[in-house]
Order: C-alpha cells, then sequence, then structure tokens
C-alpha cells in the first residue's frame, strides 16, 4: 500500500504545474488530466465482451449497440475533459485563522459564458467542495488544516469532475503563489489582562479604585459607603468620594513584562490577551522586543495589525 | 473508495429501476410463456424489497433459487441459447434486492446492458431493436443521474427531458464513430467460437418430413428469404425454390437419405434462360439452404448433395446472403446407376396396400411411365381437393389420403403421389422447398415467406432423368405460387388492398435494414468497399482506413461536443452574441462594467449605435423581470449589430 501511495505521489509529481504559478490560472488541455474511473474501467471491460461476443457470431445488432454506448462514452470523456477546459482560476483567498483552527479557503472561478459546468469539485487532500458555476462565475470553500503560526503557502489545488456519466474522472491541479496568514494559537488558561502602565489623563474614576481623586455632591444613587461622612459633616451636605483606577484602554501588552516564559509561550499569551482585550472593547497597545508599539487603538484592523506582528515573529534561538 | 458507498437516492433508484426494467423488457418478450410472467413478478418483489431497505440474505436466495428452478424446468433441465437468456433475465430481475449504493446501481445498470444483447441472440425484429435501444438509452440516462448524485447536484436541479437530452446527444456525437466502425472494422469471417444452440427449435424445412407436421409453418407468414434478380426474372411457375429432398419413407415420414449425403452432386445439363439472384436468407438455426431449380454453380460456403440437397458450411443463425445463378434443368441425372434406383424405389413391405393394387393395375396396363404419371395427375385433378384440415393419419396414411379423404395438402399430395409412383415402378422422391413468392413494389425484390413452404415430387423418366411433378399444383395452383391471395382472402381485396402498398413499404425498410445492418457481414463489406472504389482491400487497408475514419470521427465529436454545451437561456445566449460582436470592434464589455454602463460607453464612443442602450435596457429588465418578456427583445437582440464607423 505504502509503495502505491508513493508511485502515486511520484507520478502526482510529474503533473503540471510543477511549481507556484500567478493567478489568474486557465486550465488547458496541456493540463487536463483524464483517466477513467473504476466504473469506466467496468463499462470498458464489458463493452469489449459485447464487442467480442457481437462479433464472433456476426450478431449486428449487438455490435451495432455496442458500438453506440462505445461512442455515447468518448463523447461523454471529451465532455468530460470540457467541463475543465477553459476554467479561469481568478483568485484563492484564506481567511486569517489561529493555529490549529481549520482556515477557510475560498476559490473563485470564471469561465466564458456558453458552457455549463456543474458538479466540479474543489479538493485538497481530505477536503472537498462542490463548485458550479452561475452566470459564469463561481465560487468554492474549503478548509485548509493550519498547524503552526506563520505564513502558509496552500498546497496544489485539484478541480475535478466526472460528469456526465461517471465513466471518467478529469482532473487539474492549480498551485496558487499565494500565503495566508495564520495567528498564533492563543493559550488556554493563564492570568488575566495585566493592569494597565498608562498615563492619568486616560484614567477613568471608578467607585472601585483606590486613589482618592475627588469630592462632589450627593446624587440620588450613590451608594451609602462612598459618602465621606466627615466632609459632608463640615460641609452640612452629603458629599461623596469619588475613586480614579487607571485600568484605562491603554492597557499595555509588553513583551519585556512576561516574565521567564519560554519564547512561543509569551507569543500565545499576547495572543490570548488580545484577544480578550478586543473582547472587553479595551484600547490596547502591543509592545515587541526590536519593532515600534502598535497602537494603542482598538478594533479588526488593530487586532490584525497585533496578531500578524506575533504571527510573524521570527522563531525562538 | 468513500465515495463508491454513497448511498443511493430516490432519484437515482428510480432511474436505475426504470433502466432495468426497460432493458428486460425484450427478452422477456422472447421467453416462452410462464417464464416472463415468472421472472417480471420476482423483479417486482426485489425491487419493492430494496426500497424497504435491507433484504434479508435467506429471502434473496429463496427468490434466486425459485426463478432458476422453475427456468431449469421450462428448459426440460436442456441447457440452450435460450435457457441461458432466461438465466440472464432471472438474475438481471433479482439483482435489485441489493440496490443500496451508487456502485450498486451501477453494477446493476452495468449488468442490464447485457439484456438487449442477450434478446439480439433470440431475435432481431424492429421491436427488440426499438426496446433494446430505449433500455440502452434509458441507463446512459440512469448513469447521468448517479454522477449528478456524486457530484452533489440535487435531483431537482436538472430536468428529466435536460438529462435525456444530454444522453441523446452524448449518443448522437458519437455516431459517426460508431457507424465507421460497425461498417468499416474488419469482420471475421469464421467465428471464433460457435453461438449455443437453442433447445427448442422453431419449425421450418428440415431433413423429415411427416404428414401434418408443417401446419405451424404454413400459417407463419414471416419471411422465409427475400431475392433480388439481376437480369431476367423467372415467372411465379418457375419459382420452385428447391430445399431438402427425402428420400427415405418408412411408412410415415419421408427423410433425406444418408447415403446421398456425401456423394458429389449429381450431372445436370441446364437450359435457357440463366437467372442471377441474390438470397437473403433469414435465420433458421439449421444449415439448410435453398435455390432455385436447378442451381449452375454453389458459391463459397455452399455444398450440394447428390440430389442437390444445399446445405451450408455453418448453421444459420443470422440473416446470411447466397449469390448463385440457376438454369431449368433440362437433364438432371439421365443415367441411373443401379443403386440409386434401387433407393428411389425402396419402400416399407406391408403398408398401404390399396394403393399398391392401384399401382400394378396400372403397370398392367401400360409400360410408358409418361403415361401413369399423366394418368395419375389426371386422377388428383379430376377427384381431389386442397385442404388444411386435416385428421391425423393412419397406419395405410396413403391408403387413406388417396381412397378415402382426397382432400389435403402438399405434404398429403406429394407423399401420396410418390409412394403411387414408386409402387408402379418408377423412381420417385419428394422435394421440399418454397415455391413462388410476392414481388416488392418498392425494393425491385421478391420475398418469399415460411407459409410458402411447399413439398412437391420428383419422378425419374428415361432419357430426361428427374423431372419434377407437382401434383398439389394440378389441384390448386393458386394455393402455391401466389402468396397474395392467401393472404387477402377471398373477396375481401378492399380494405386489405388499400394497406398492401403500406405493408409493402414497411418491408422494403426492413430489406434495406437487413442489407446494411442485420446482414452485413465480412463478403457484404468487400462488397461496398468495391462499389466505393476500393477492390481487394485487405485486412491491414481495411484498418487504415478505419482509422482515417475513426480520426475524423473524432475530430467531428471534439467539435460538436465543444460546441454543444451552450448556454441554455435564448436571451442570455443571444446577449453574449451580442457582447462578442462588439468586442470584435474593440467595444468590448469589461468584467466589472454593467450592462447600462457598458452601453453609455459604447454611445460615447460611436454616437450613430443609439439603438444599443434601448437594447441593454430592454435586456436588463427581462432579466430582472418575473414575468415572461417582450418577445421581440430576442430578436432584436439577435439582429443588432454594432453601428460601423463610417457611419459617422
Amino acid at each position: 500500500m505504502s509503495m502505491v501511495a508513493g508511485l502515486r505521489r511520484r507520478v502526482e509529481g510529474w503533473a503540471r504545474p510543477r511549481r507556484p504559478e500567478v493567478l489568474p490560472a486557465r486550465l488547458d488541455r496541456r493540463r487536463i488530466y483524464i483517466l477513467p474511473t473504476r466504473f469506466g474501467a467496468f463499462v470498458a471491460a464489458l463493452l469489449l465482451t459485447m464487442a467480442v461476443g457481437a462479433l464472433n457470431y456476426n450478431n449486428n445488432p449487438a455490435l451495432l449497440l455496442c458500438l453506440l454506448l462505445v461512442g455515447a462514452s468518448l463523447a461523454s470523456l471529451l465532455w468530460t475533459q470540457l467541463q475543465l477546459s477553459g476554467l479561469d482560476v481568478r483568485a484563492v483567498h484564506g481567511e486569517p485563522v489561529a493555529a490549529g483552527v481549520p482556515m477557510p479557503l475560498h476559490v473563485h472561478v470564471e469561465a466564458a459564458p456558453g458552457r455549463e459546468r456543474r458538479g466540479l469539485r474543489v479538493s485538497i487532500d481530505d477536503s472537498e467542495a462542490p463548485l458550479s458555476l452561475h452566470d459564469a462565475g463561481g465560487e468554492a470553500t474549503l478548509v485548509l488544516p493550519t498547524f503552526r503560526r506563520g505564513w502558509l503557502s496552500p498546497p496544489r489545488l485539484r478541480i475535478s469532475t466526472s460528469r456526465p456519466l461517471g465513466m471518467a474522472r478529469a482532473w487539474s491541479w492549480v498551485w496558487p503563489q499565494a500565503r495566508f496568514l495564520v495567528y498564533p494559537a492563543p493559550e488556554t488558561g493563564g492570568p488575566p489582562l495585566p493592569d494597565g502602565g498608562g498615563d492619568a489623563a486616560q484614567a477613568r474614576l471608578n467607585p472601585a479604585g483606590e486613589d482618592l481623586h475627588h469630592l462632589r455632591d450627593w446624587r440620588a444613587g450613590d451608594a451609602p459607603r462612598t459618602i465621606a461622612w466627615k466632609a459632608s459633616a463640615r460641609r452640612d451636605a452629603l458629599v461623596v468620594r469619588e475613586f480614579e483606577r487607571p485600568q484605562g484602554d491603554d492597557l499595555t501588552l509588553d513583551w519585556q513584562r512576561l516574565g521567564a516564559l519560554d519564547h512561543e509561550s509569551k507569543i500565545r499569551r499576547l495572543a490570548r490577551w488580545v484577544d480578550e482585550a478586543e473582547r472587553n472593547a479595551l484600547r490596547y497597545r502591543l509592545q515587541l522586543p526590536g519593532q515600534p508599539a502598535i497602537g494603542p487603538d482598538r478594533g479588526a484592523v488593530h487586532r490584525h495589525a497585533c496578531l500578524r506582528a506575533l504571527a510573524l515573529l521570527p522563531e525562538a534561538g | 473508495m468513500a465515495r463508491d458507498v454513497l448511498a443511493l437516492d430516490s432519484a437515482g433508484r428510480r432511474w436505475s429501476l426504470l433502466a432495468a426494467a426497460v432493458c428486460l423488457l425484450p427478452l422477456l418478450l422472447q421467453l416462452p410463456m410462464p417464464l416472463p410472467v415468472a421472472i417480471a413478478v420476482a423483479g417486482a418483489i426485489a425491487s419493492l424489497m430494496a426500497s424497504r431497505g435491507a433484504t434479508p440474505g435467506w429471502l434473496r436466495a429463496l427468490l434466486a433459487l425459485a426463478v432458476f428452478g422453475l427456468i431449469l424446468a421450462q428448459g426440460g433441465m436442456h441447457f440452450g441459447r435460450d435457457t441461458g437468456c432466461a438465466l440472464l433475465a432471472g438474475m438481471l430481475a433479482i439483482k435489485p434486492s441489493e440496490l443500496r449504493s451508487v456502485r450498486d446501481a451501477r453494477s446493476l445498470l452495468g449488468f442490464a446492458l447485457f439484456a438487449p444483447f442477450a434478446t439480439f441472440l433470440l431475435d432481431q425484429g424492429p421491436l427488440s431493436l426499438a426496446l433494446g435501444l430505449a433500455g440502452a438509452l434509458l441507463v446512459l440516462a440512469a448513469l447521468a443521474r448517479l454522477s449528478e448524485q456524486e457530484s452533489a447536484l440535487p435531483a431537482a436541479s436538472v430536468r428529466h427531458v435536460a438529462r435525456i437530452g444530454t444522453v441523446a446527444k452524448l449518443v448522437a456525437i458519437g455516431l459517426p464513430l460508431a457507424l465507421a466502425a460497425f461498417w468499416l472494422f474488419p469482420r471475421l469471417a469464421t467465428p471464433l467460437w460457435g453461438i449455443p444452440e437453442m433447445s427448442t427449435a422453431r419449425p421450418g424445412l428440415s431433413n423429415e418430413m411427416s404428414p401434418g407436421d408443417w401446419l405451424d409453418l404454413i400459417a407463419d407468414d414471416a419471411p422465409a428469404m427475400r431475392v433480388s434478380f439481376r437480369g431476367p426474372e423467372p415467372t411465379t411457375r418457375q419459382m420452385y425454390w428447391r430445399g431438402p429432398t427425402l428420400t427415405d419413407y418408412d411408412g410415415r415420414s419421408w427423410t433425406a437419405s444418408r447415403w446421398l449425403r456425401d456423394l458429389p452432386p449429381a450431372p445436370v445439363e441446364h437450359g435457357a434462360p440463366t437467372w442471377e439472384y441474390e438470397i437473403t436468407l433469414e435465420p433458421t438455426e439449421r444449415n439448410l439452404l435453398v435455390a432455385l431449380e436447378m442451381p449452375l454453380d454453389l458459391p463459397q460456403g455452399m455444398r450440394g448433395a447428390h440430389e442437390y440437397t444445399l446445405t451450408s458450411d455453418r448453421r444459420l443463425d443470422r440473416i446470411t446472403r447466397w449469390s448463385l445463378r440457376s438454369a431449368p434443368a433440362v437433364r438432371f441425372e439421365a443415367d441411373l446407376s443401379e443403386p440409386m434406383r434401387r433407393l428411389a424405389l425402396r419402400l416399407p413391405p406391408d403398408f398401404n396396400p390399396r394403393t399398391r393394387a392401384l399401382a400394378r393395375q396400372w403397370r398392367a396396363e401400360t409400360v410408358d411411365d409418361g403415361a401413369i404419371v399423366d394418368r395419375a395427375l389426371a386422377w388428383i385433378r379430376g377427384e381431389f381437393a386442397y385442404t388444411l384440415d386435416t385428421p391425423l393419419p393412419g397406419r395405410h396414411a396413403v391408403d387413406e389420403f388417396l381412397f378415402e379423404y382426397k382432400a389435403g395438402f402438399c405434404e398429403h399430395f406429394s407423399s401420396a403421389f410418390t409412394v403411387l409412383m414408386r409402387e408402379a415402378g418408377i423412381p420417385a422422391r419428394v422435394v421440399t422447398g418454397y415455391t413462388g413468392g410476392t414481388r416488392n413494389a418498392y425494393g425491385n425484390y421478391w420475398i418469399v415467406r415460411r407459409m410458402d413452404a411447399h413439398a412437391w415430387s420428383e419422378v425419374w423418366l428415361e432419357g430426361r432423368g428427374w423431372v419434377r411433378v407437382d401434383p398439389t399444383a394440378a389441384v390448386a395452383p393458386e394455393r402455391i405460387y401466389d402468396t397474395l391471395d392467401d393472404r387477402l382472402g377471398t373477396g375481401a381485396a378492399g380494405a386489405a388492398g388499400g394497406l398492401l402498398p403500406i405493408a409493402d413499404l414497411g418491408d422494403w425498410a426492413r430489406q434495406m435494414w437487413n442489407d446494411f445492418m442485420l446482414g452485413f457481414d465480412a463478403e457484404r463489406q468487400q462488397q461496398m468497399l468495391q462499389r466505393f472504389g476500393f477492390p481487394d482491400m485487405d485486412t491491414g487497408g481495411l484498418i487504415g482506413l478505419f482509422s482515417l475514419c475513426a480520426v475524423l470521427a473524432l475530430g467531428w465529436m471534439l467539435w460538436l461536443v465543444a460546441r454543444s454545451e451552450r448556454e441554455r437561456d435564448p436571451l442570455l445566449r443571444a446577449w453574449h452574441a451580442l457582447g462578442r460582436r462588439y468586442a470584435r470592434v474593440g467595444l468590448a464589455r469589461a468584467r466589472h462594467e454593467p450592462a447600462h454602463a457598458w452601453a453609455r460607453r459604447v454611445l460615447a464612443a460611436n454616437p450613430h449605435d443609439t439603438a444599443l442602450l434601448a437594447l441593454t435596457a430592454g435586456f436588463t429588465a427581462a432579466r430582472y423581470a418575473p414575468a415572461p418578456s417582450d418577445p421581440t427583445l430576442l430578436r432584436s437582440l439577435r439582429a443588432h449589430r454594432p453601428a460601423r464607423e463610417t457611419d459617422r
């Protein structure tokens, strides 16, 4: 079995394209391969038996029927090949995901109108998606397994079809020259977000804080424990203490302050903190060694910038 | 393979069962009566069981045993070609009981294709052909459905008509290749292995004849052969198609003599004229042939016994074709050797005493053989009648016929006449074959039906050799020479007479079909090539010619396939064609460009082209309209051409 698999891999290695190519890529006869399916081989054996029998008995109706079936089968082979021929693979786009999460890979194809192309399949290894073109365009979404952070180059895509009779399968390889970002996998568990070391101007008042900021007049709804009784007695009106806490948006996620973690664990922790800060709608800044700080900011673009920087950090050592 | 065990959906199941049923139908029609019903019932049970889910193995085995047991019992435990075909039908009927995955369905469909094939071994009639073709088309359509399921296309997304259309298109595209292979592929002149025999035979001419056993044959109006003459044609009275000659008589049956089978043909002196003709013989499952009396030379593959009983080297399981020349005999074996004479006079003792007495009496009155023959014919003409309604013969069959019933058909007449002659000491024998025929008005050929089967006598006269005497013709010539009168009955010529041209036309179509399809063989292939100017083409040359035609046909296929898969919506097709016309003058619509923006850009580039804007608006409206749109739009789209630069 392994020998068969090895042989298969080697044969596939000869198939075009042999190196990544710039999209759009047009499928033409030089890169469309076609082989009978197992069922096709069965039909071929069956028709051969019929033809030999009919020729032997000189039974012309049987021979004619057999030849009609041969003709139709051959026509279906051409038909199968033409399902792929002229197909334009315009773009391949992978959505960034954390390592370990399958990446959705969108394959966008177009073709000149005029030929019906339905029931095609796009596949990578185990992942397979149907592809039908409507109004000369179509899209299939595959899932690509991811294992580690950084750039991921897609493997060769296989676009195949066995329509209209299932007797032969035509396929073509597309090897897009593209790279898709894989974010670092966030750690599970671990410490909560650190306190910010930001400046006080950005701090927000918070009754749960520790530093007394100022006193103000009591308003309905203020908790009794926040009332400054001494000051109230002095002023003859209720005043309330207000505290502040520097928890602000201006959270700094600093590589240097992570202490004695190993390289990858630091990256995974920072990745988790970025996600968590984003979830809590906090503004944060990412400080990585040897590069300017990113932010402070928040939102999808900022998150992408931070996770991208983390994903692309060089390996340890 | 995970895909192979994909569970079959209901549309795929319906299509597969339908295709298998239609494939099975022509085969069932060829089987003897209780079998088709039993097999059809078994098929229905198997299909029902499969649709209810998994079928228990013992139930399947029981069903199979019942069907196969019935088939073998029906064949009388004798295994012939028909038994084999019945077994195939039985297996095909039970197969649907295991129909769960796409793979099961595909093996069922592959197996079903053998059913028309088996049918053609039994029968090559138009009904079998039509049903077989329909079955094969449905098999392809079912395969298309299975492939759709495999490609994750739901059943509703492709209409049945479209699926049938796709299959018909595939067949039509492959047709040139199929026909090139059919006509040009080198044919086997001799088969590699023989075709298995039938366990039950159809009545026909044979080496044996007993009174009464031709009743089925005489009622059968199926064609026995078709004959086309080159040059002069004989009259219907001269059309005696000589088949087996029967010399031995055991008191009941006439049989061909084994002694004469291996002797060379007797010498014949032929007279004028010479008739040249070609016989297209329907399959008979025997190797007996017929030829117009008397053949001048025998073509390859045909052998003549001493008394000109013609046989083929091979059994006639299919339509065969024989080119022959014949001329009336002037003298046929004028010198009769003593053993031959004794053979032609031999009669079993203790049979037909009254006939013997009559013959002895006639012999005593004259020594002239010819006078005795004439006297017998005159007696028969005067006192006998023609009827198909005859009683079963007793021990003295000839006595009963000559002195009691005085009515019968050709078997009785020829048998009794021959016995009478032998009793009178004149060497005589029975000859069987066909007489007469019907001319086809369209095809310039004669059709001889199985009901034209006939038996007559030959007597040996000094100086002339064997002379044909047809005692039946003395009684009822119209029943012998003219099949037409027989078929039309008496008087009722009105309605049937009106239908006759249609029947003739139908038979003519059948003859053409026989010529180029059923009867096509190695010899016919050479003839066809000669007509196209390739005399003496050997196998190598044939393969070369075939390859050339095959390559041409493949090119044609490629072109057709590339062309035929086009946009279905005529409006969209017209729109795309319009776009291409503008692309040719450098005003192609960009991929991202909305139709309207494009039309405006075209107008800016060429201010004369005002119509396009309106057309585009119409097209856009039609594309988004829920109801059918303006029918003139399609025509306008097709007619519109980019305005020329010179218009400016």
